[in-house]
């Protein structure tokens, strides 16, 4: 059963893309839509079939993985590059959660964007997203991952833009690709650094894998280091924008505007995750940059702590899930950051379940109260929806590191990783503990201020509210067994080391390699997995004490925080538009208004000078036309008479 | 015989325009959409036929000039694919301006028709003053058409435009007149061995005004006062063409005259390159400014160009079909964009950006079209820009790594401008008081449609485009012949000068001698000979000119530019 | 005696410089138009003049090309007196001083 061409997994939802986008085409000029039961049917069974296809490859997968080149992509002197897959431990475990977690989404979109008239438009998007993604984790070169880095970005740009009659959100969908884009050109740059230091070739990455150990082999290292550092350093601005790490976080949260399957299955699970996978993939090279790599660390954590805290100050339901993907993402980028690579893809596999239940349920609270997104016009929701609560209570335990849960082991993982990874490493382990105390605070916040107390919304539509149907419950629930059981791949106390197996073929070198600079001193991980209990527990407790019975500020108009609140969460934004935006507003004035006006003066002076000249040219113009006849007749005479007395002027 | 066609059958077409009647467009647009969809295939015939000569006829002397002017064409890879994208270009420009423009559509097509066979011409012409007849030749039926079917500035653009480009080929003429006095024919190769004869001050004064035509026409800023004003007064589908095929002769020249013919030297290299990427900047700073559709995209199509110059002056080994891939996008891509903003402008009666908007829920078919292009004017992967900027990316990045980054730095505002564009003109809401002109007919929907597929093709599979190169080098070294005689004589005479930047030569002597005599035995006529050679050096100059540039450094006793020093760090 | 050559040159300077003189110095523009006519046919008579110091083989071409320029001559006749009535139209004179729209 092995024998399944790869490139059948990217073809189901292209297939998909092309029959939905045709439908979505087709069926605009009528007065409505297409049928919803047929485009919610194509849209999900694509993506399942691809699901199929990746679970039969994994099951019998080979220890090395399967590789397969499709076809030349680009063939040109200097520049040589295949469209060729690579089926391995790491795009197993993407694929599997990305086609899966991206078919119960699908599912759950059919309940959400029930009745709105781009319904497949929504799918021939969501459809195409996947075919990216897929591609980006399937590929076996970096440019090909750089077309579903790219196709992913755009995917994200037209779906948070996808309520197109509102120009806000269209504003954030165009924030989104731009700041995306910042980050794709560092991509770009790095992949040219590449080809700089050994030819278009080693853009492959059992090439570049390759390359490493050979210059590792040969000791050549501090020959490539100063290139290979800045190639590190120009693949992590790539990742800091696909990833919302600082500086390229702004756009995350607003992209919040788009809808919420999107946000879950986009903005949470699988896009976001991407710049962790690159580092993953690329491990073997920026094993060998410590550099780069305390860089990593650094922006992680920074990204964590700042992204909990402004987590803290949300009002919006979906703008604190954003902040904490951000957050979760910076646990992810510090894992990586020392190395633990297979860490960092446990929590994004963990975080993609629990995050998408959340969002999810996020969606269904919303679906309930009619599109309201304000917490403070929340409360006491868990009566009317219970199986929504449940699922948000599970995945808000599975977050926050509650014994047992996904967020435990992933997230306990990555903080022993840390303490381990050299001097520094007890100081990163305490904030990285301390953020988590953050995490649980900002998370119960938004379970009480959602679920208990009372009801702060209006009484009329308060009747209104209803639990979600059923083909949106069900792939929340599915998801929220996921944040329960997920962990159990990996549970070290218990002597679980299925996911970490899968992986070694992958990251198992480079992390060895890393493992060698630095010895730390073994501490019992039950002590990490204790340190870790309290600090959920001490999170739930201040949340409790601070948010359980404290009366809520009535909301006011916008939902966004105001006054020092605002100053922390739009820190970044203030710096974009600082070092970026309004410089290049005041470039491109001086461009139009003093360059191009100087140009036009100089272009208008040339045309005056010329008929001023004409005026004067007139002034010798006689005006009887036989006196002009006469003049010129004149004029032929004398120069016949002057070449026969010179004999010719040439 | 295709070449033939493809130069002076548009110019017959034109003419059998005349026939059809001029109030009633319906005769007129089928017999036009035919002869459109004809020239259309035989383009693509010619791209698939490859490499290609006519034979050289004679065609008048200039008094005071050595050899003839042959009416001699040639086609090559590049030549070849810009003349698909002028016929295409025209095609559907054709069927556009069937909705758009029927008041007299008769004339519009006699005016496309006959600025078509200019364009062609101006792509296959091997002799250079026939080339140059073609170069001024495409101005007169444009700027007609621009001020017979324009906007309300109609006239002003006209003569903007007529003037701007005139001037700036007029210096062109005069030191090829002069150029002609010494070389032995107007042919490439006499003209390049012509100029070798000459002081070096001559050489840079000739340089400079070649360039001038060229970078006029492209436009380079700053010569770039003609573009804005002219794109936007044109009518939409005579916009499309300019942008997407006859700017391109300016990239050409640089790529098929400047470069195969003139010793160029780092300074003036890097000075190009720059220029190119301070256009690129500039445009994309002044596009993101715009107020006026067809002015973002005027500026949008004068940032890419500036890239393509960019990339043909970093003199890579990927240059060649960096920059054909980024031209063909460039031209499919940017003339769609122009006919959509053409079909945008008459359905909502204004081009004004702040008077546009919400066309997504009017016209849902238009507005997939339009974010698609506009999607794929970025460059995203997949699409054939994508190819073609990265490639060109790369290129530059042997320059330096600021050049790239300056590329980067476009790219990124690239992104800003468009999604502003696309955003105010398709997405909010629609602002109320719209003329409801006609919307897109199926036609053009389909053919716009068909240039959007074309642009995925090649960005999935560009060595449709880049094999006409491939093409062209395999078949010119099957096809040298007893060039040998000229060819090497030649060489020795620089030998003797003791010039470190002599002629690259891809061949050795002994190579040519081999094959010359070879081909002797086999009876070659002189003509032929001659013909051959000039295939054979345009090819050649410029993928031997990397070698020239090296040469050229060597030999520079103080390479002060930072370039200089960047290139030979990297080649370290 | 023989016609010799250097007449027929001198009557065809004569007639052309009266035609030149005609253009020059009338006012009206029929007359000018004949002037024009009689220079024209004067250069005719030059060629014959010129084309009979040949051999009589080649001689031949010299007495063709007149022919031709009369065609053409007569061409320019009728667009010149075309060109004459529409002016007339518009200016209701034929008087050529009145035609001054040359100067700026």
């Amino acid at each position: 059963m092995t024998n399944l061409p790869l490139w059948l997994i990217p073809l189901f939802p292209l297939v998909a893309t092309i029959l939905l986008g045709t439908i979505a085409v087709v069926s605009s000029g009528g007065k409505k839509g297409a049928a919803e039961g047929i485009v919610g049917a194509l849209a999900v069974l694509f993506p399942a079939m691809s699901f199929a296809v990746v679970a039969i490859l994994a099951y019998g997968m080979p220890e090395a993985g399967i590789r397969e080149t499709l076809c030349n992509w680009i063939d040109i002197p200097l520049f040589k590059a295949d469209i060729g897959f690579m089926f391995d431990g790491l795009s197993r475990i993407m694929l599997l959660f990305v086609t899966g977690i991206g078919t119960l989404i699908t599912m759950y979109s059919i309940g959400y964007m029930h009745g709105d008239r781009g319904f497949a438009r929504f799918f021939a998007y969501i459809n195409l997203f996947l075919f990216s993604m897929i591609v980006l984790v399937l590929s076996d070169n970096l440019l090909l991952t750089f077309l579903g880095w790219e196709g992913v970005g755009l995917c994200s740009y037209l779906l948070i833009g996808f309520w197109n009659k509102d120009v806000n959100n269209c504003k954030a969908a165009n924030k989104a690709f731009i700041v995306n884009r910042v980050g794709d050109i560092g991509f770009l740059l790095g992949m040219l650094c590449l080809v700089t230091v050994g030819g278009s070739g080693i853009l492959n990455y059992d090439a570049l894998t390759s390359f490493i150990q050979m210059i590792m082999t040969a000791g050549h290292v501090e020959i490539v280091l100063p290139v290979l550092s800045l190639t590190g350093l120009l693949f992590f601005i790539g990742c800091t924008g696909k990833s919302a790490q600082i500086p390229l976080l702004t756009w995350l949260p607003d992209a919040m505007a788009g809808p919420t399957p999107v946000s879950a299955l986009i903005h949470a699970a699988t896009m976001v995750t991407s710049g962790v996978y690159l580092l993953a993939r690329l491990g073997s090279m920026f094993a060998i940059l410590p550099v780069v790599l305390d860089i990593i660390t650094v922006i992680g954590m920074l990204t964590a702590f700042w992204a909990a805290m402004a987590g803290l100050f949300q009002n919006d339901i979906k703008k604190v899930l954003a902040y904490s993907t951000i957050s979760q993402l910076g646990y992810m980028f510090m894992a990586a950051g020392v190395c633990a690579f297979d860490a960092s893809i446990f929590h994004v596999f963990t975080h993609a379940f629990f995050k998408a239940a959340l969002f999810l349920g996020a969606g269904a609270v919303i679906h309930a109260l009619a599109g309201e997104q304000d917490m403070r016009k929340m409360g006491g929701l868990v009566k009317k929806t219970p199986v929504t609560a449940c699922v948000m209570i599970f995945a808000f335990f599975a977050i926050i590191g509650f014994p047992g849960f996904a967020g435990f082991w992933s997230k306990d993982l990555i903080l022993e990783r840390l303490f381990m990874s050299g001097p520094m490493g007890p100081a990163f382990y305490v904030i990285g503990l301390f953020t988590a105390v953050i995490t649980a605070v900002y998370m119960g916040r938004l379970i009480i201020l959602t679920f208990f107390g009372e009801y702060r919304g209006s009484k009329e539509s308060e009747e209104h509210i209803h639990e979600a149907p059923a083909c949106m419950l069900l792939p929340m629930v599915i998801l929220a067994f996921g944040a329960i059981f997920a962990g159990y791949l990996w549970a070290d106390s218990i002597g679980i080391t299925f996911f970490r197996d899968s992986l070694a073929p992958v990251v198992g070198s480079a992390q060895a390699y890393a493992a060698t600079m630095h010895s730390a001193a073994h501490v019992n991980p039950m002590i990490f997995a204790g340190l870790g209990t309290l600090a959920a527990l001490l999170g739930m407790f201040i949340a409790y004490k601070v948010y359980g019975n404290a009366r809520v500020p009535a909301a006011k108009g916008s939902s966004a925080p105001e006054g020092r609140k605002a100053t922390w969460t739009f820190f970044f934004d203030y710096v974009h538009k600082y070092c970026g935006i309004i410089p290049v507003q005041v470039l491109a004035w001086i461009c139009d208004v003093v360059v191009d006006k100087i140009l036009q003066a100089t272009q208008w002076t040339l045309g005056a000078i010329a008929t001023i000249l004409g005026d004067g040219a007139t002034v010798i113009q006689v005006r009887k036309v036989r006196l002009q006849v006469a003049f010129s007749v004149a004029g032929v005479a004398a120069l016949v008479l002057v070449v026969l007395l010179t004999g010719g002027l040439i | 015989m295709l070449l033939h066609i493809l130069v002076l059958a548009p110019f017959i077409a034109a003419i059998l325009m005349v026939a059809t009647s001029k109030e009633d467009p319906k005769s007129s647009s089928r017999l036009a959409f035919i002869f459109g969809l004809a020239f259309v295939a035989l383009s693509v015939m010619l791209i698939a036929a490859g490499n290609k000569a006519t034979d050289p006829i004679e065609w008048f002397r200039i008094p005071g000039t050595k050899g003839p002017v042959y009416y001699y064409l040639y086609s090559h890879g590049l030549g070849a694919w810009m003349v698909f994208l002028s016929t295409a270009l025209s095609l559907v420009a054709l069927v556009s301006a069937r909705v758009t423009s029927c008041k007299n559509y008769r004339n519009f097509a006699i005016g496309i028709f006959a600025l078509m066979g200019a364009m062609n011409g101006t792509f296959l012409a091997a002799d250079a003053v026939l080339f140059f007849f073609f170069f001024e030749a495409m101005v007169i039926p444009a700027a007609i058409l621009i001020a017979g079917f324009g906007g309300e500035k109609r006239r002003e653009a006209a003569m903007t435009f007529a003037i701007y480009t005139l001037v700036g080929s007029a210096p062109m003429m005069i030191s090829l007149l002069y150029l002609l006095t010494i070389a032995d024919n107007s042919l490439l190769l006499s003209l390049a061995m012509a100029l070798q004869q000459l002081p070096a001050g001559t050489q840079a004064a000739i340089l400079a005004s070649f360039l001038l035509a060229f970078v006029v026409k492209t436009p380079i800023f700053p010569f770039h006062g003609w573009q804005a004003i002219t794109y936007s007064e044109a009518p939409a589908p005579l916009s499309a063409i300019l942008t997407g095929a006859m700017s391109k002769a300016g990239v050409f020249g640089f790529i098929a005259w400047i470069l195969p013919i003139f010793p160029l030297n780092m300074g003036i290299v890097s000075t190009m390159m720059w220029l190119g990427l301070a256009t690129a900047v500039y445009g994309a700073l002044m596009a993101l400014r715009a107020t006026d559709g067809k002015k973002l995209l005027a500026f949008s199509s004068m940032s890419h160009l500036g890239i393509a110059v960019a990339g043909v002056f970093s003199l890579s080994e990927a240059m060649l079909p960096a920059v054909l891939v980024l031209l063909v996008a460039h031209g499919l891509c940017a003339g769609a964009q122009f006919f959509l903003m053409g079909i945008a402008e008459r359905m909502a009666g204004t081009r004004e950006l702040d008077k546009l908007g919400g066309l997504a829920g009017n016209s849902p078919v238009f507005s997939t079209l339009f974010g698609a292009l506009g999607v794929m004017s970025l460059a995203v992967p997949g699409t054939a820009g994508f190819v073609g900027e990265f490639t060109v990316l790369l290129s530059l990045w042997d320059m330096g790594p600021l050049a790239a980054l300056v590329m980067g730095f476009t790219m990124i505002l690239s992104a800003a401008y468009m999604l502003r564009f696309i955003q105010k003109v398709i997405f909010g809401k629609a602002s109320g008081s719209y003329d409801n002109g006609p919307r897109t007919s199926g036609l053009e929907g389909a053919s716009i449609g068909v240039m959007a597929v074309l642009l995925l093709v090649f960005g999935f599979h560009p060595a449709f485009v880049t094999d006409s190169l491939h093409l062209f080098d395999e078949e010119a070294v099957e096809q040298m012949t007893d060039a040998g005689k000229d060819a090497s004589a030649e060489e020795a005479a620089e030998a003797d000068e003791g010039d470190s930047e002599e002629l690259p030569q891809a061949m050795t002597p002994e190579e040519i001698a081999q094959l010359d005599s070879s081909l002797k035995a086999n009876g070659f006529s002189d003509e032929e000979r001659k013909s051959l050679i000039t295939q054979v050096v345009g090819a050649e100059a410029a993928l031997a000119l990397e070698s020239r540039v090296q040469a050229g450094l060597d030999s520079a006793a103080a390479p002060t530019n930072e370039e200089a020093l960047n290139k030979e760090a990297s080649n370290d | 005696m023989e016609l010799q050559p250097i007449y027929i040159q001198i009557l065809a300077l004569a007639i052309f410089a009266l035609g030149l003189m005609t253009a020059i110095s009338r006012r009206n523009l029929f007359f000018v138009l004949m002037g024009v006519e009689l220079a024209l046919n004067a250069v005719n008579l030059s060629f014959i003049g010129f084309s009979k110091t040949l051999p009589a083989d080649m001689s031949v071409t010299g007495q063709i090309v007149p022919l031709f320029s009369i065609a053409v001559a007569a061409a320019e006749a009728c667009v010149g007196f075309a060109m004459v009535i529409l002016l007339f139209r518009k200016k209701e004179s034929v008087d050529s001083d009145n035609y001054s729209n040359m100067k700026g």
